[in-house]
């Protein structure tokens, strides 16, 4: 959990506390029943098989905001499962800073940040998907 | 006398009736008789329209003589496989007085089948009355058994097809899923280095190491950037560079949280095959990197990254304006090299000018990838 752990210290190096990590659907909605997080960063590739998307869906009906972490974007649903977007693997150390504080000033109710390379939108996914915007 | 005997009787009756007509020199009876082409007369004005007369072909056809089919009805050809649709178009065609031409299964006096490529027509008298039908038949059984062969032929082949093309759609599902595990791997991997210098270099307490530490941090992101890019391209053989410096450059800077570093950009879409990504990436890279670290022992500066094409050959230049200071050998003689080789990989021609405050690093190549017209 090598990468988990560097994406703490990121977070944490942004002056965020991270409330806990998991690594199996089990696990998170564990941690999140425990403390509930501002916010999530979940990987769709979990110890127990292809989950990320599930956990997705458990935080969307928690209304906890979250963006996947996937190394193949394609693979996630077409409707983001309620996810804010998503982090592609691999990213380097400057695309994840300029993801964070762009979600730090959204979760703060800022609208005016411009949006990082790093971070593909949930309302973007048809661009990247097919060439063209459905709304 | 039975009435099957009598019928019989008045049909051959009418029969010589219509040969007695002709003389025997008549060309168009000799002609009638002894033509290959099957042929008989009936009589409507008959009771169930019997035939009347047939020809020697059609007693060679058929295997029936002369005298076992006048009086009787044709429908003695018909059997168990004869199609009765076809049978009822023949009966209109004779009911309403009209010519006909169909295809239809007819069985010999053996009981073999043939394809009967049968033709109907009514003969008329004086008045327009019908007064006899006249038909003739043509065995086509060999062309059908062809059209058989050939449509079994083309089943087969059309089978043999289909078992390929499923055959390669497996293989072709297989190779994606793999080619999937590999990038996915790929990725992890990259992002699993990048992370074990990172976790090296957050630990060390030695600025030096550091230093070191970062800068092939740097560089394994340069590739992990050029990986994420090549996998969500539809196309390997079209790679765009300006789109993957655009991401690195804005990276790079980025990561210095210096407002006094100026990052302006003028980039076109330069489409190279996806071999020579890596090196130009690192070119990129390299070149950008350089600028920011004089820019950092600077008091900041501007940068200005161009990409575009220029008649064949395309151009990477990398503009700065900060006071030329050189940085630790080390560093240096470890980006020239990197930077020489990626150039010699993809046969680049480097050329770095200083006039002043004034450092331009002009990389340019030829294209061979095909290019989109510009939009």
């Amino acid at each position: 959990m090598l990468l988990a752990m560097e994406l703490e210290s990121e977070v944490e190096l942004a002056g965020h506390h991270v409330t806990a990590t998991a690594m199996s659907r089990s696990q998170a909605r564990e941690a999140v029943s425990i403390e509930r997080p501002e916010f999530a960063f979940v990987d769709i590739q979990l110890q127990d098989g292809p989950t990320g998307i599930d956990v997705g869906r458990d935080l969307a009906d928690e209304g906890i905001p979250f963006v996947f972490v996937s190394g193949n974007i394609k693979k996630i649903p077409n409707d983001f499962v309620g996810a804010l977007g998503a982090i592609e693997k691999p990213y380097t150390v400057a695309g994840m800073k300029s993801a964070i504080a762009y979600i730090s000033g959204v979760i703060e109710g800022r609208s005016d940040l411009p949006l990082p390379a790093s971070l593909v939108l949930a309302e973007d996914v048809e661009i990247i998907r097919g060439g063209y915007r459905v709304s | 006398m039975p009435d099957n005997e009598q019928r019989r009787s008045d049909a051959q009756d009418a029969g010589e009736r219509l040969v007695a007509r002709h003389v025997r020199e008549d060309p168009f009876a000799a002609a009638f008789k002894a033509t290959r082409m099957p042929m008989i007369v009936t009589d409507p004005n008959q009771n169930d329209n019997p035939i009347i007369f047939c020809n020697t072909a059609f007693e060679k056809l058929t295997g029936y003589s002369s005298r076992e089919v006048v009086g009787r009805n044709c429908r003695f050809l018909q059997g168990e496989e004869t199609n009765s649709e076809t049978v009822g178009r023949i009966r209109d065609a004779i009911a309403a007085g009209s010519d006909i031409a169909v295809d239809i299964l007819n069985y010999k006096k053996d009981g073999t089948s043939f394809w009967n490529a049968l033709f109907l027509s009514p003969v008329r008298d004086d008045r327009d009355k019908i007064i006899y039908f006249f038909a003739s038949q043509l065995d086509f059984t060999n062309v059908k058994s062809r059209e058989a062969d050939l449509a079994a032929a083309r089943h087969r082949a059309e089978e043999e097809v289909a078992k390929h093309t499923e055959k390669l759609e497996a293989a072709l599902a297989a190779k994606t899923l793999l080619v999937h595990e590999v990038d996915h791997r790929v990725k992890n991997n990259l992002l699993t280095m990048a992370s074990i210098v990172k976790l090296q270099a957050r630990k060390t307490k030695n600025e030096d190491h550091k230093q070191v530490l970062m800068s092939v941090l740097n560089r394994i992101e340069a590739l992990s950037t050029v990986q994420r890019k090549l996998f969500t391209l539809e196309d390997v053989s079209r790679f765009d560079i300006a789109d993957v410096a655009r991401e690195m450059v804005t990276d790079l800077v980025g990561a210095t949280s210096r407002e006094d570093i100026r990052l302006t950009l003028d980039l076109h879409p330069v489409y190279v095959p996806a071999v020579k990504a890596t090196p130009l990436s690192l070119i990129v890279n390299e070149l950008v990197g350089d600028a920011i670290k004089r820019g950092l022992s600077d008091g900041g500066g501007d940068i200005h990254v161009v990409i575009k094409r220029l008649n064949g050959h395309f151009l990477i230049r990398v503009e700065d304006t900060s006071v030329p200071v050189d940085v630790d050998d080390e560093t240096t003689e470890i980006g020239r090299i990197l930077l020489e080789n990626s150039a010699k990989q993809v046969g680049a021609k480097i050329e770095k000018r200083v006039e002043g405050h004034r450092t331009t690093v002009d990389v340019t190549l030829l294209v061979e990838a095909p290019q989109e017209n510009d939009s």
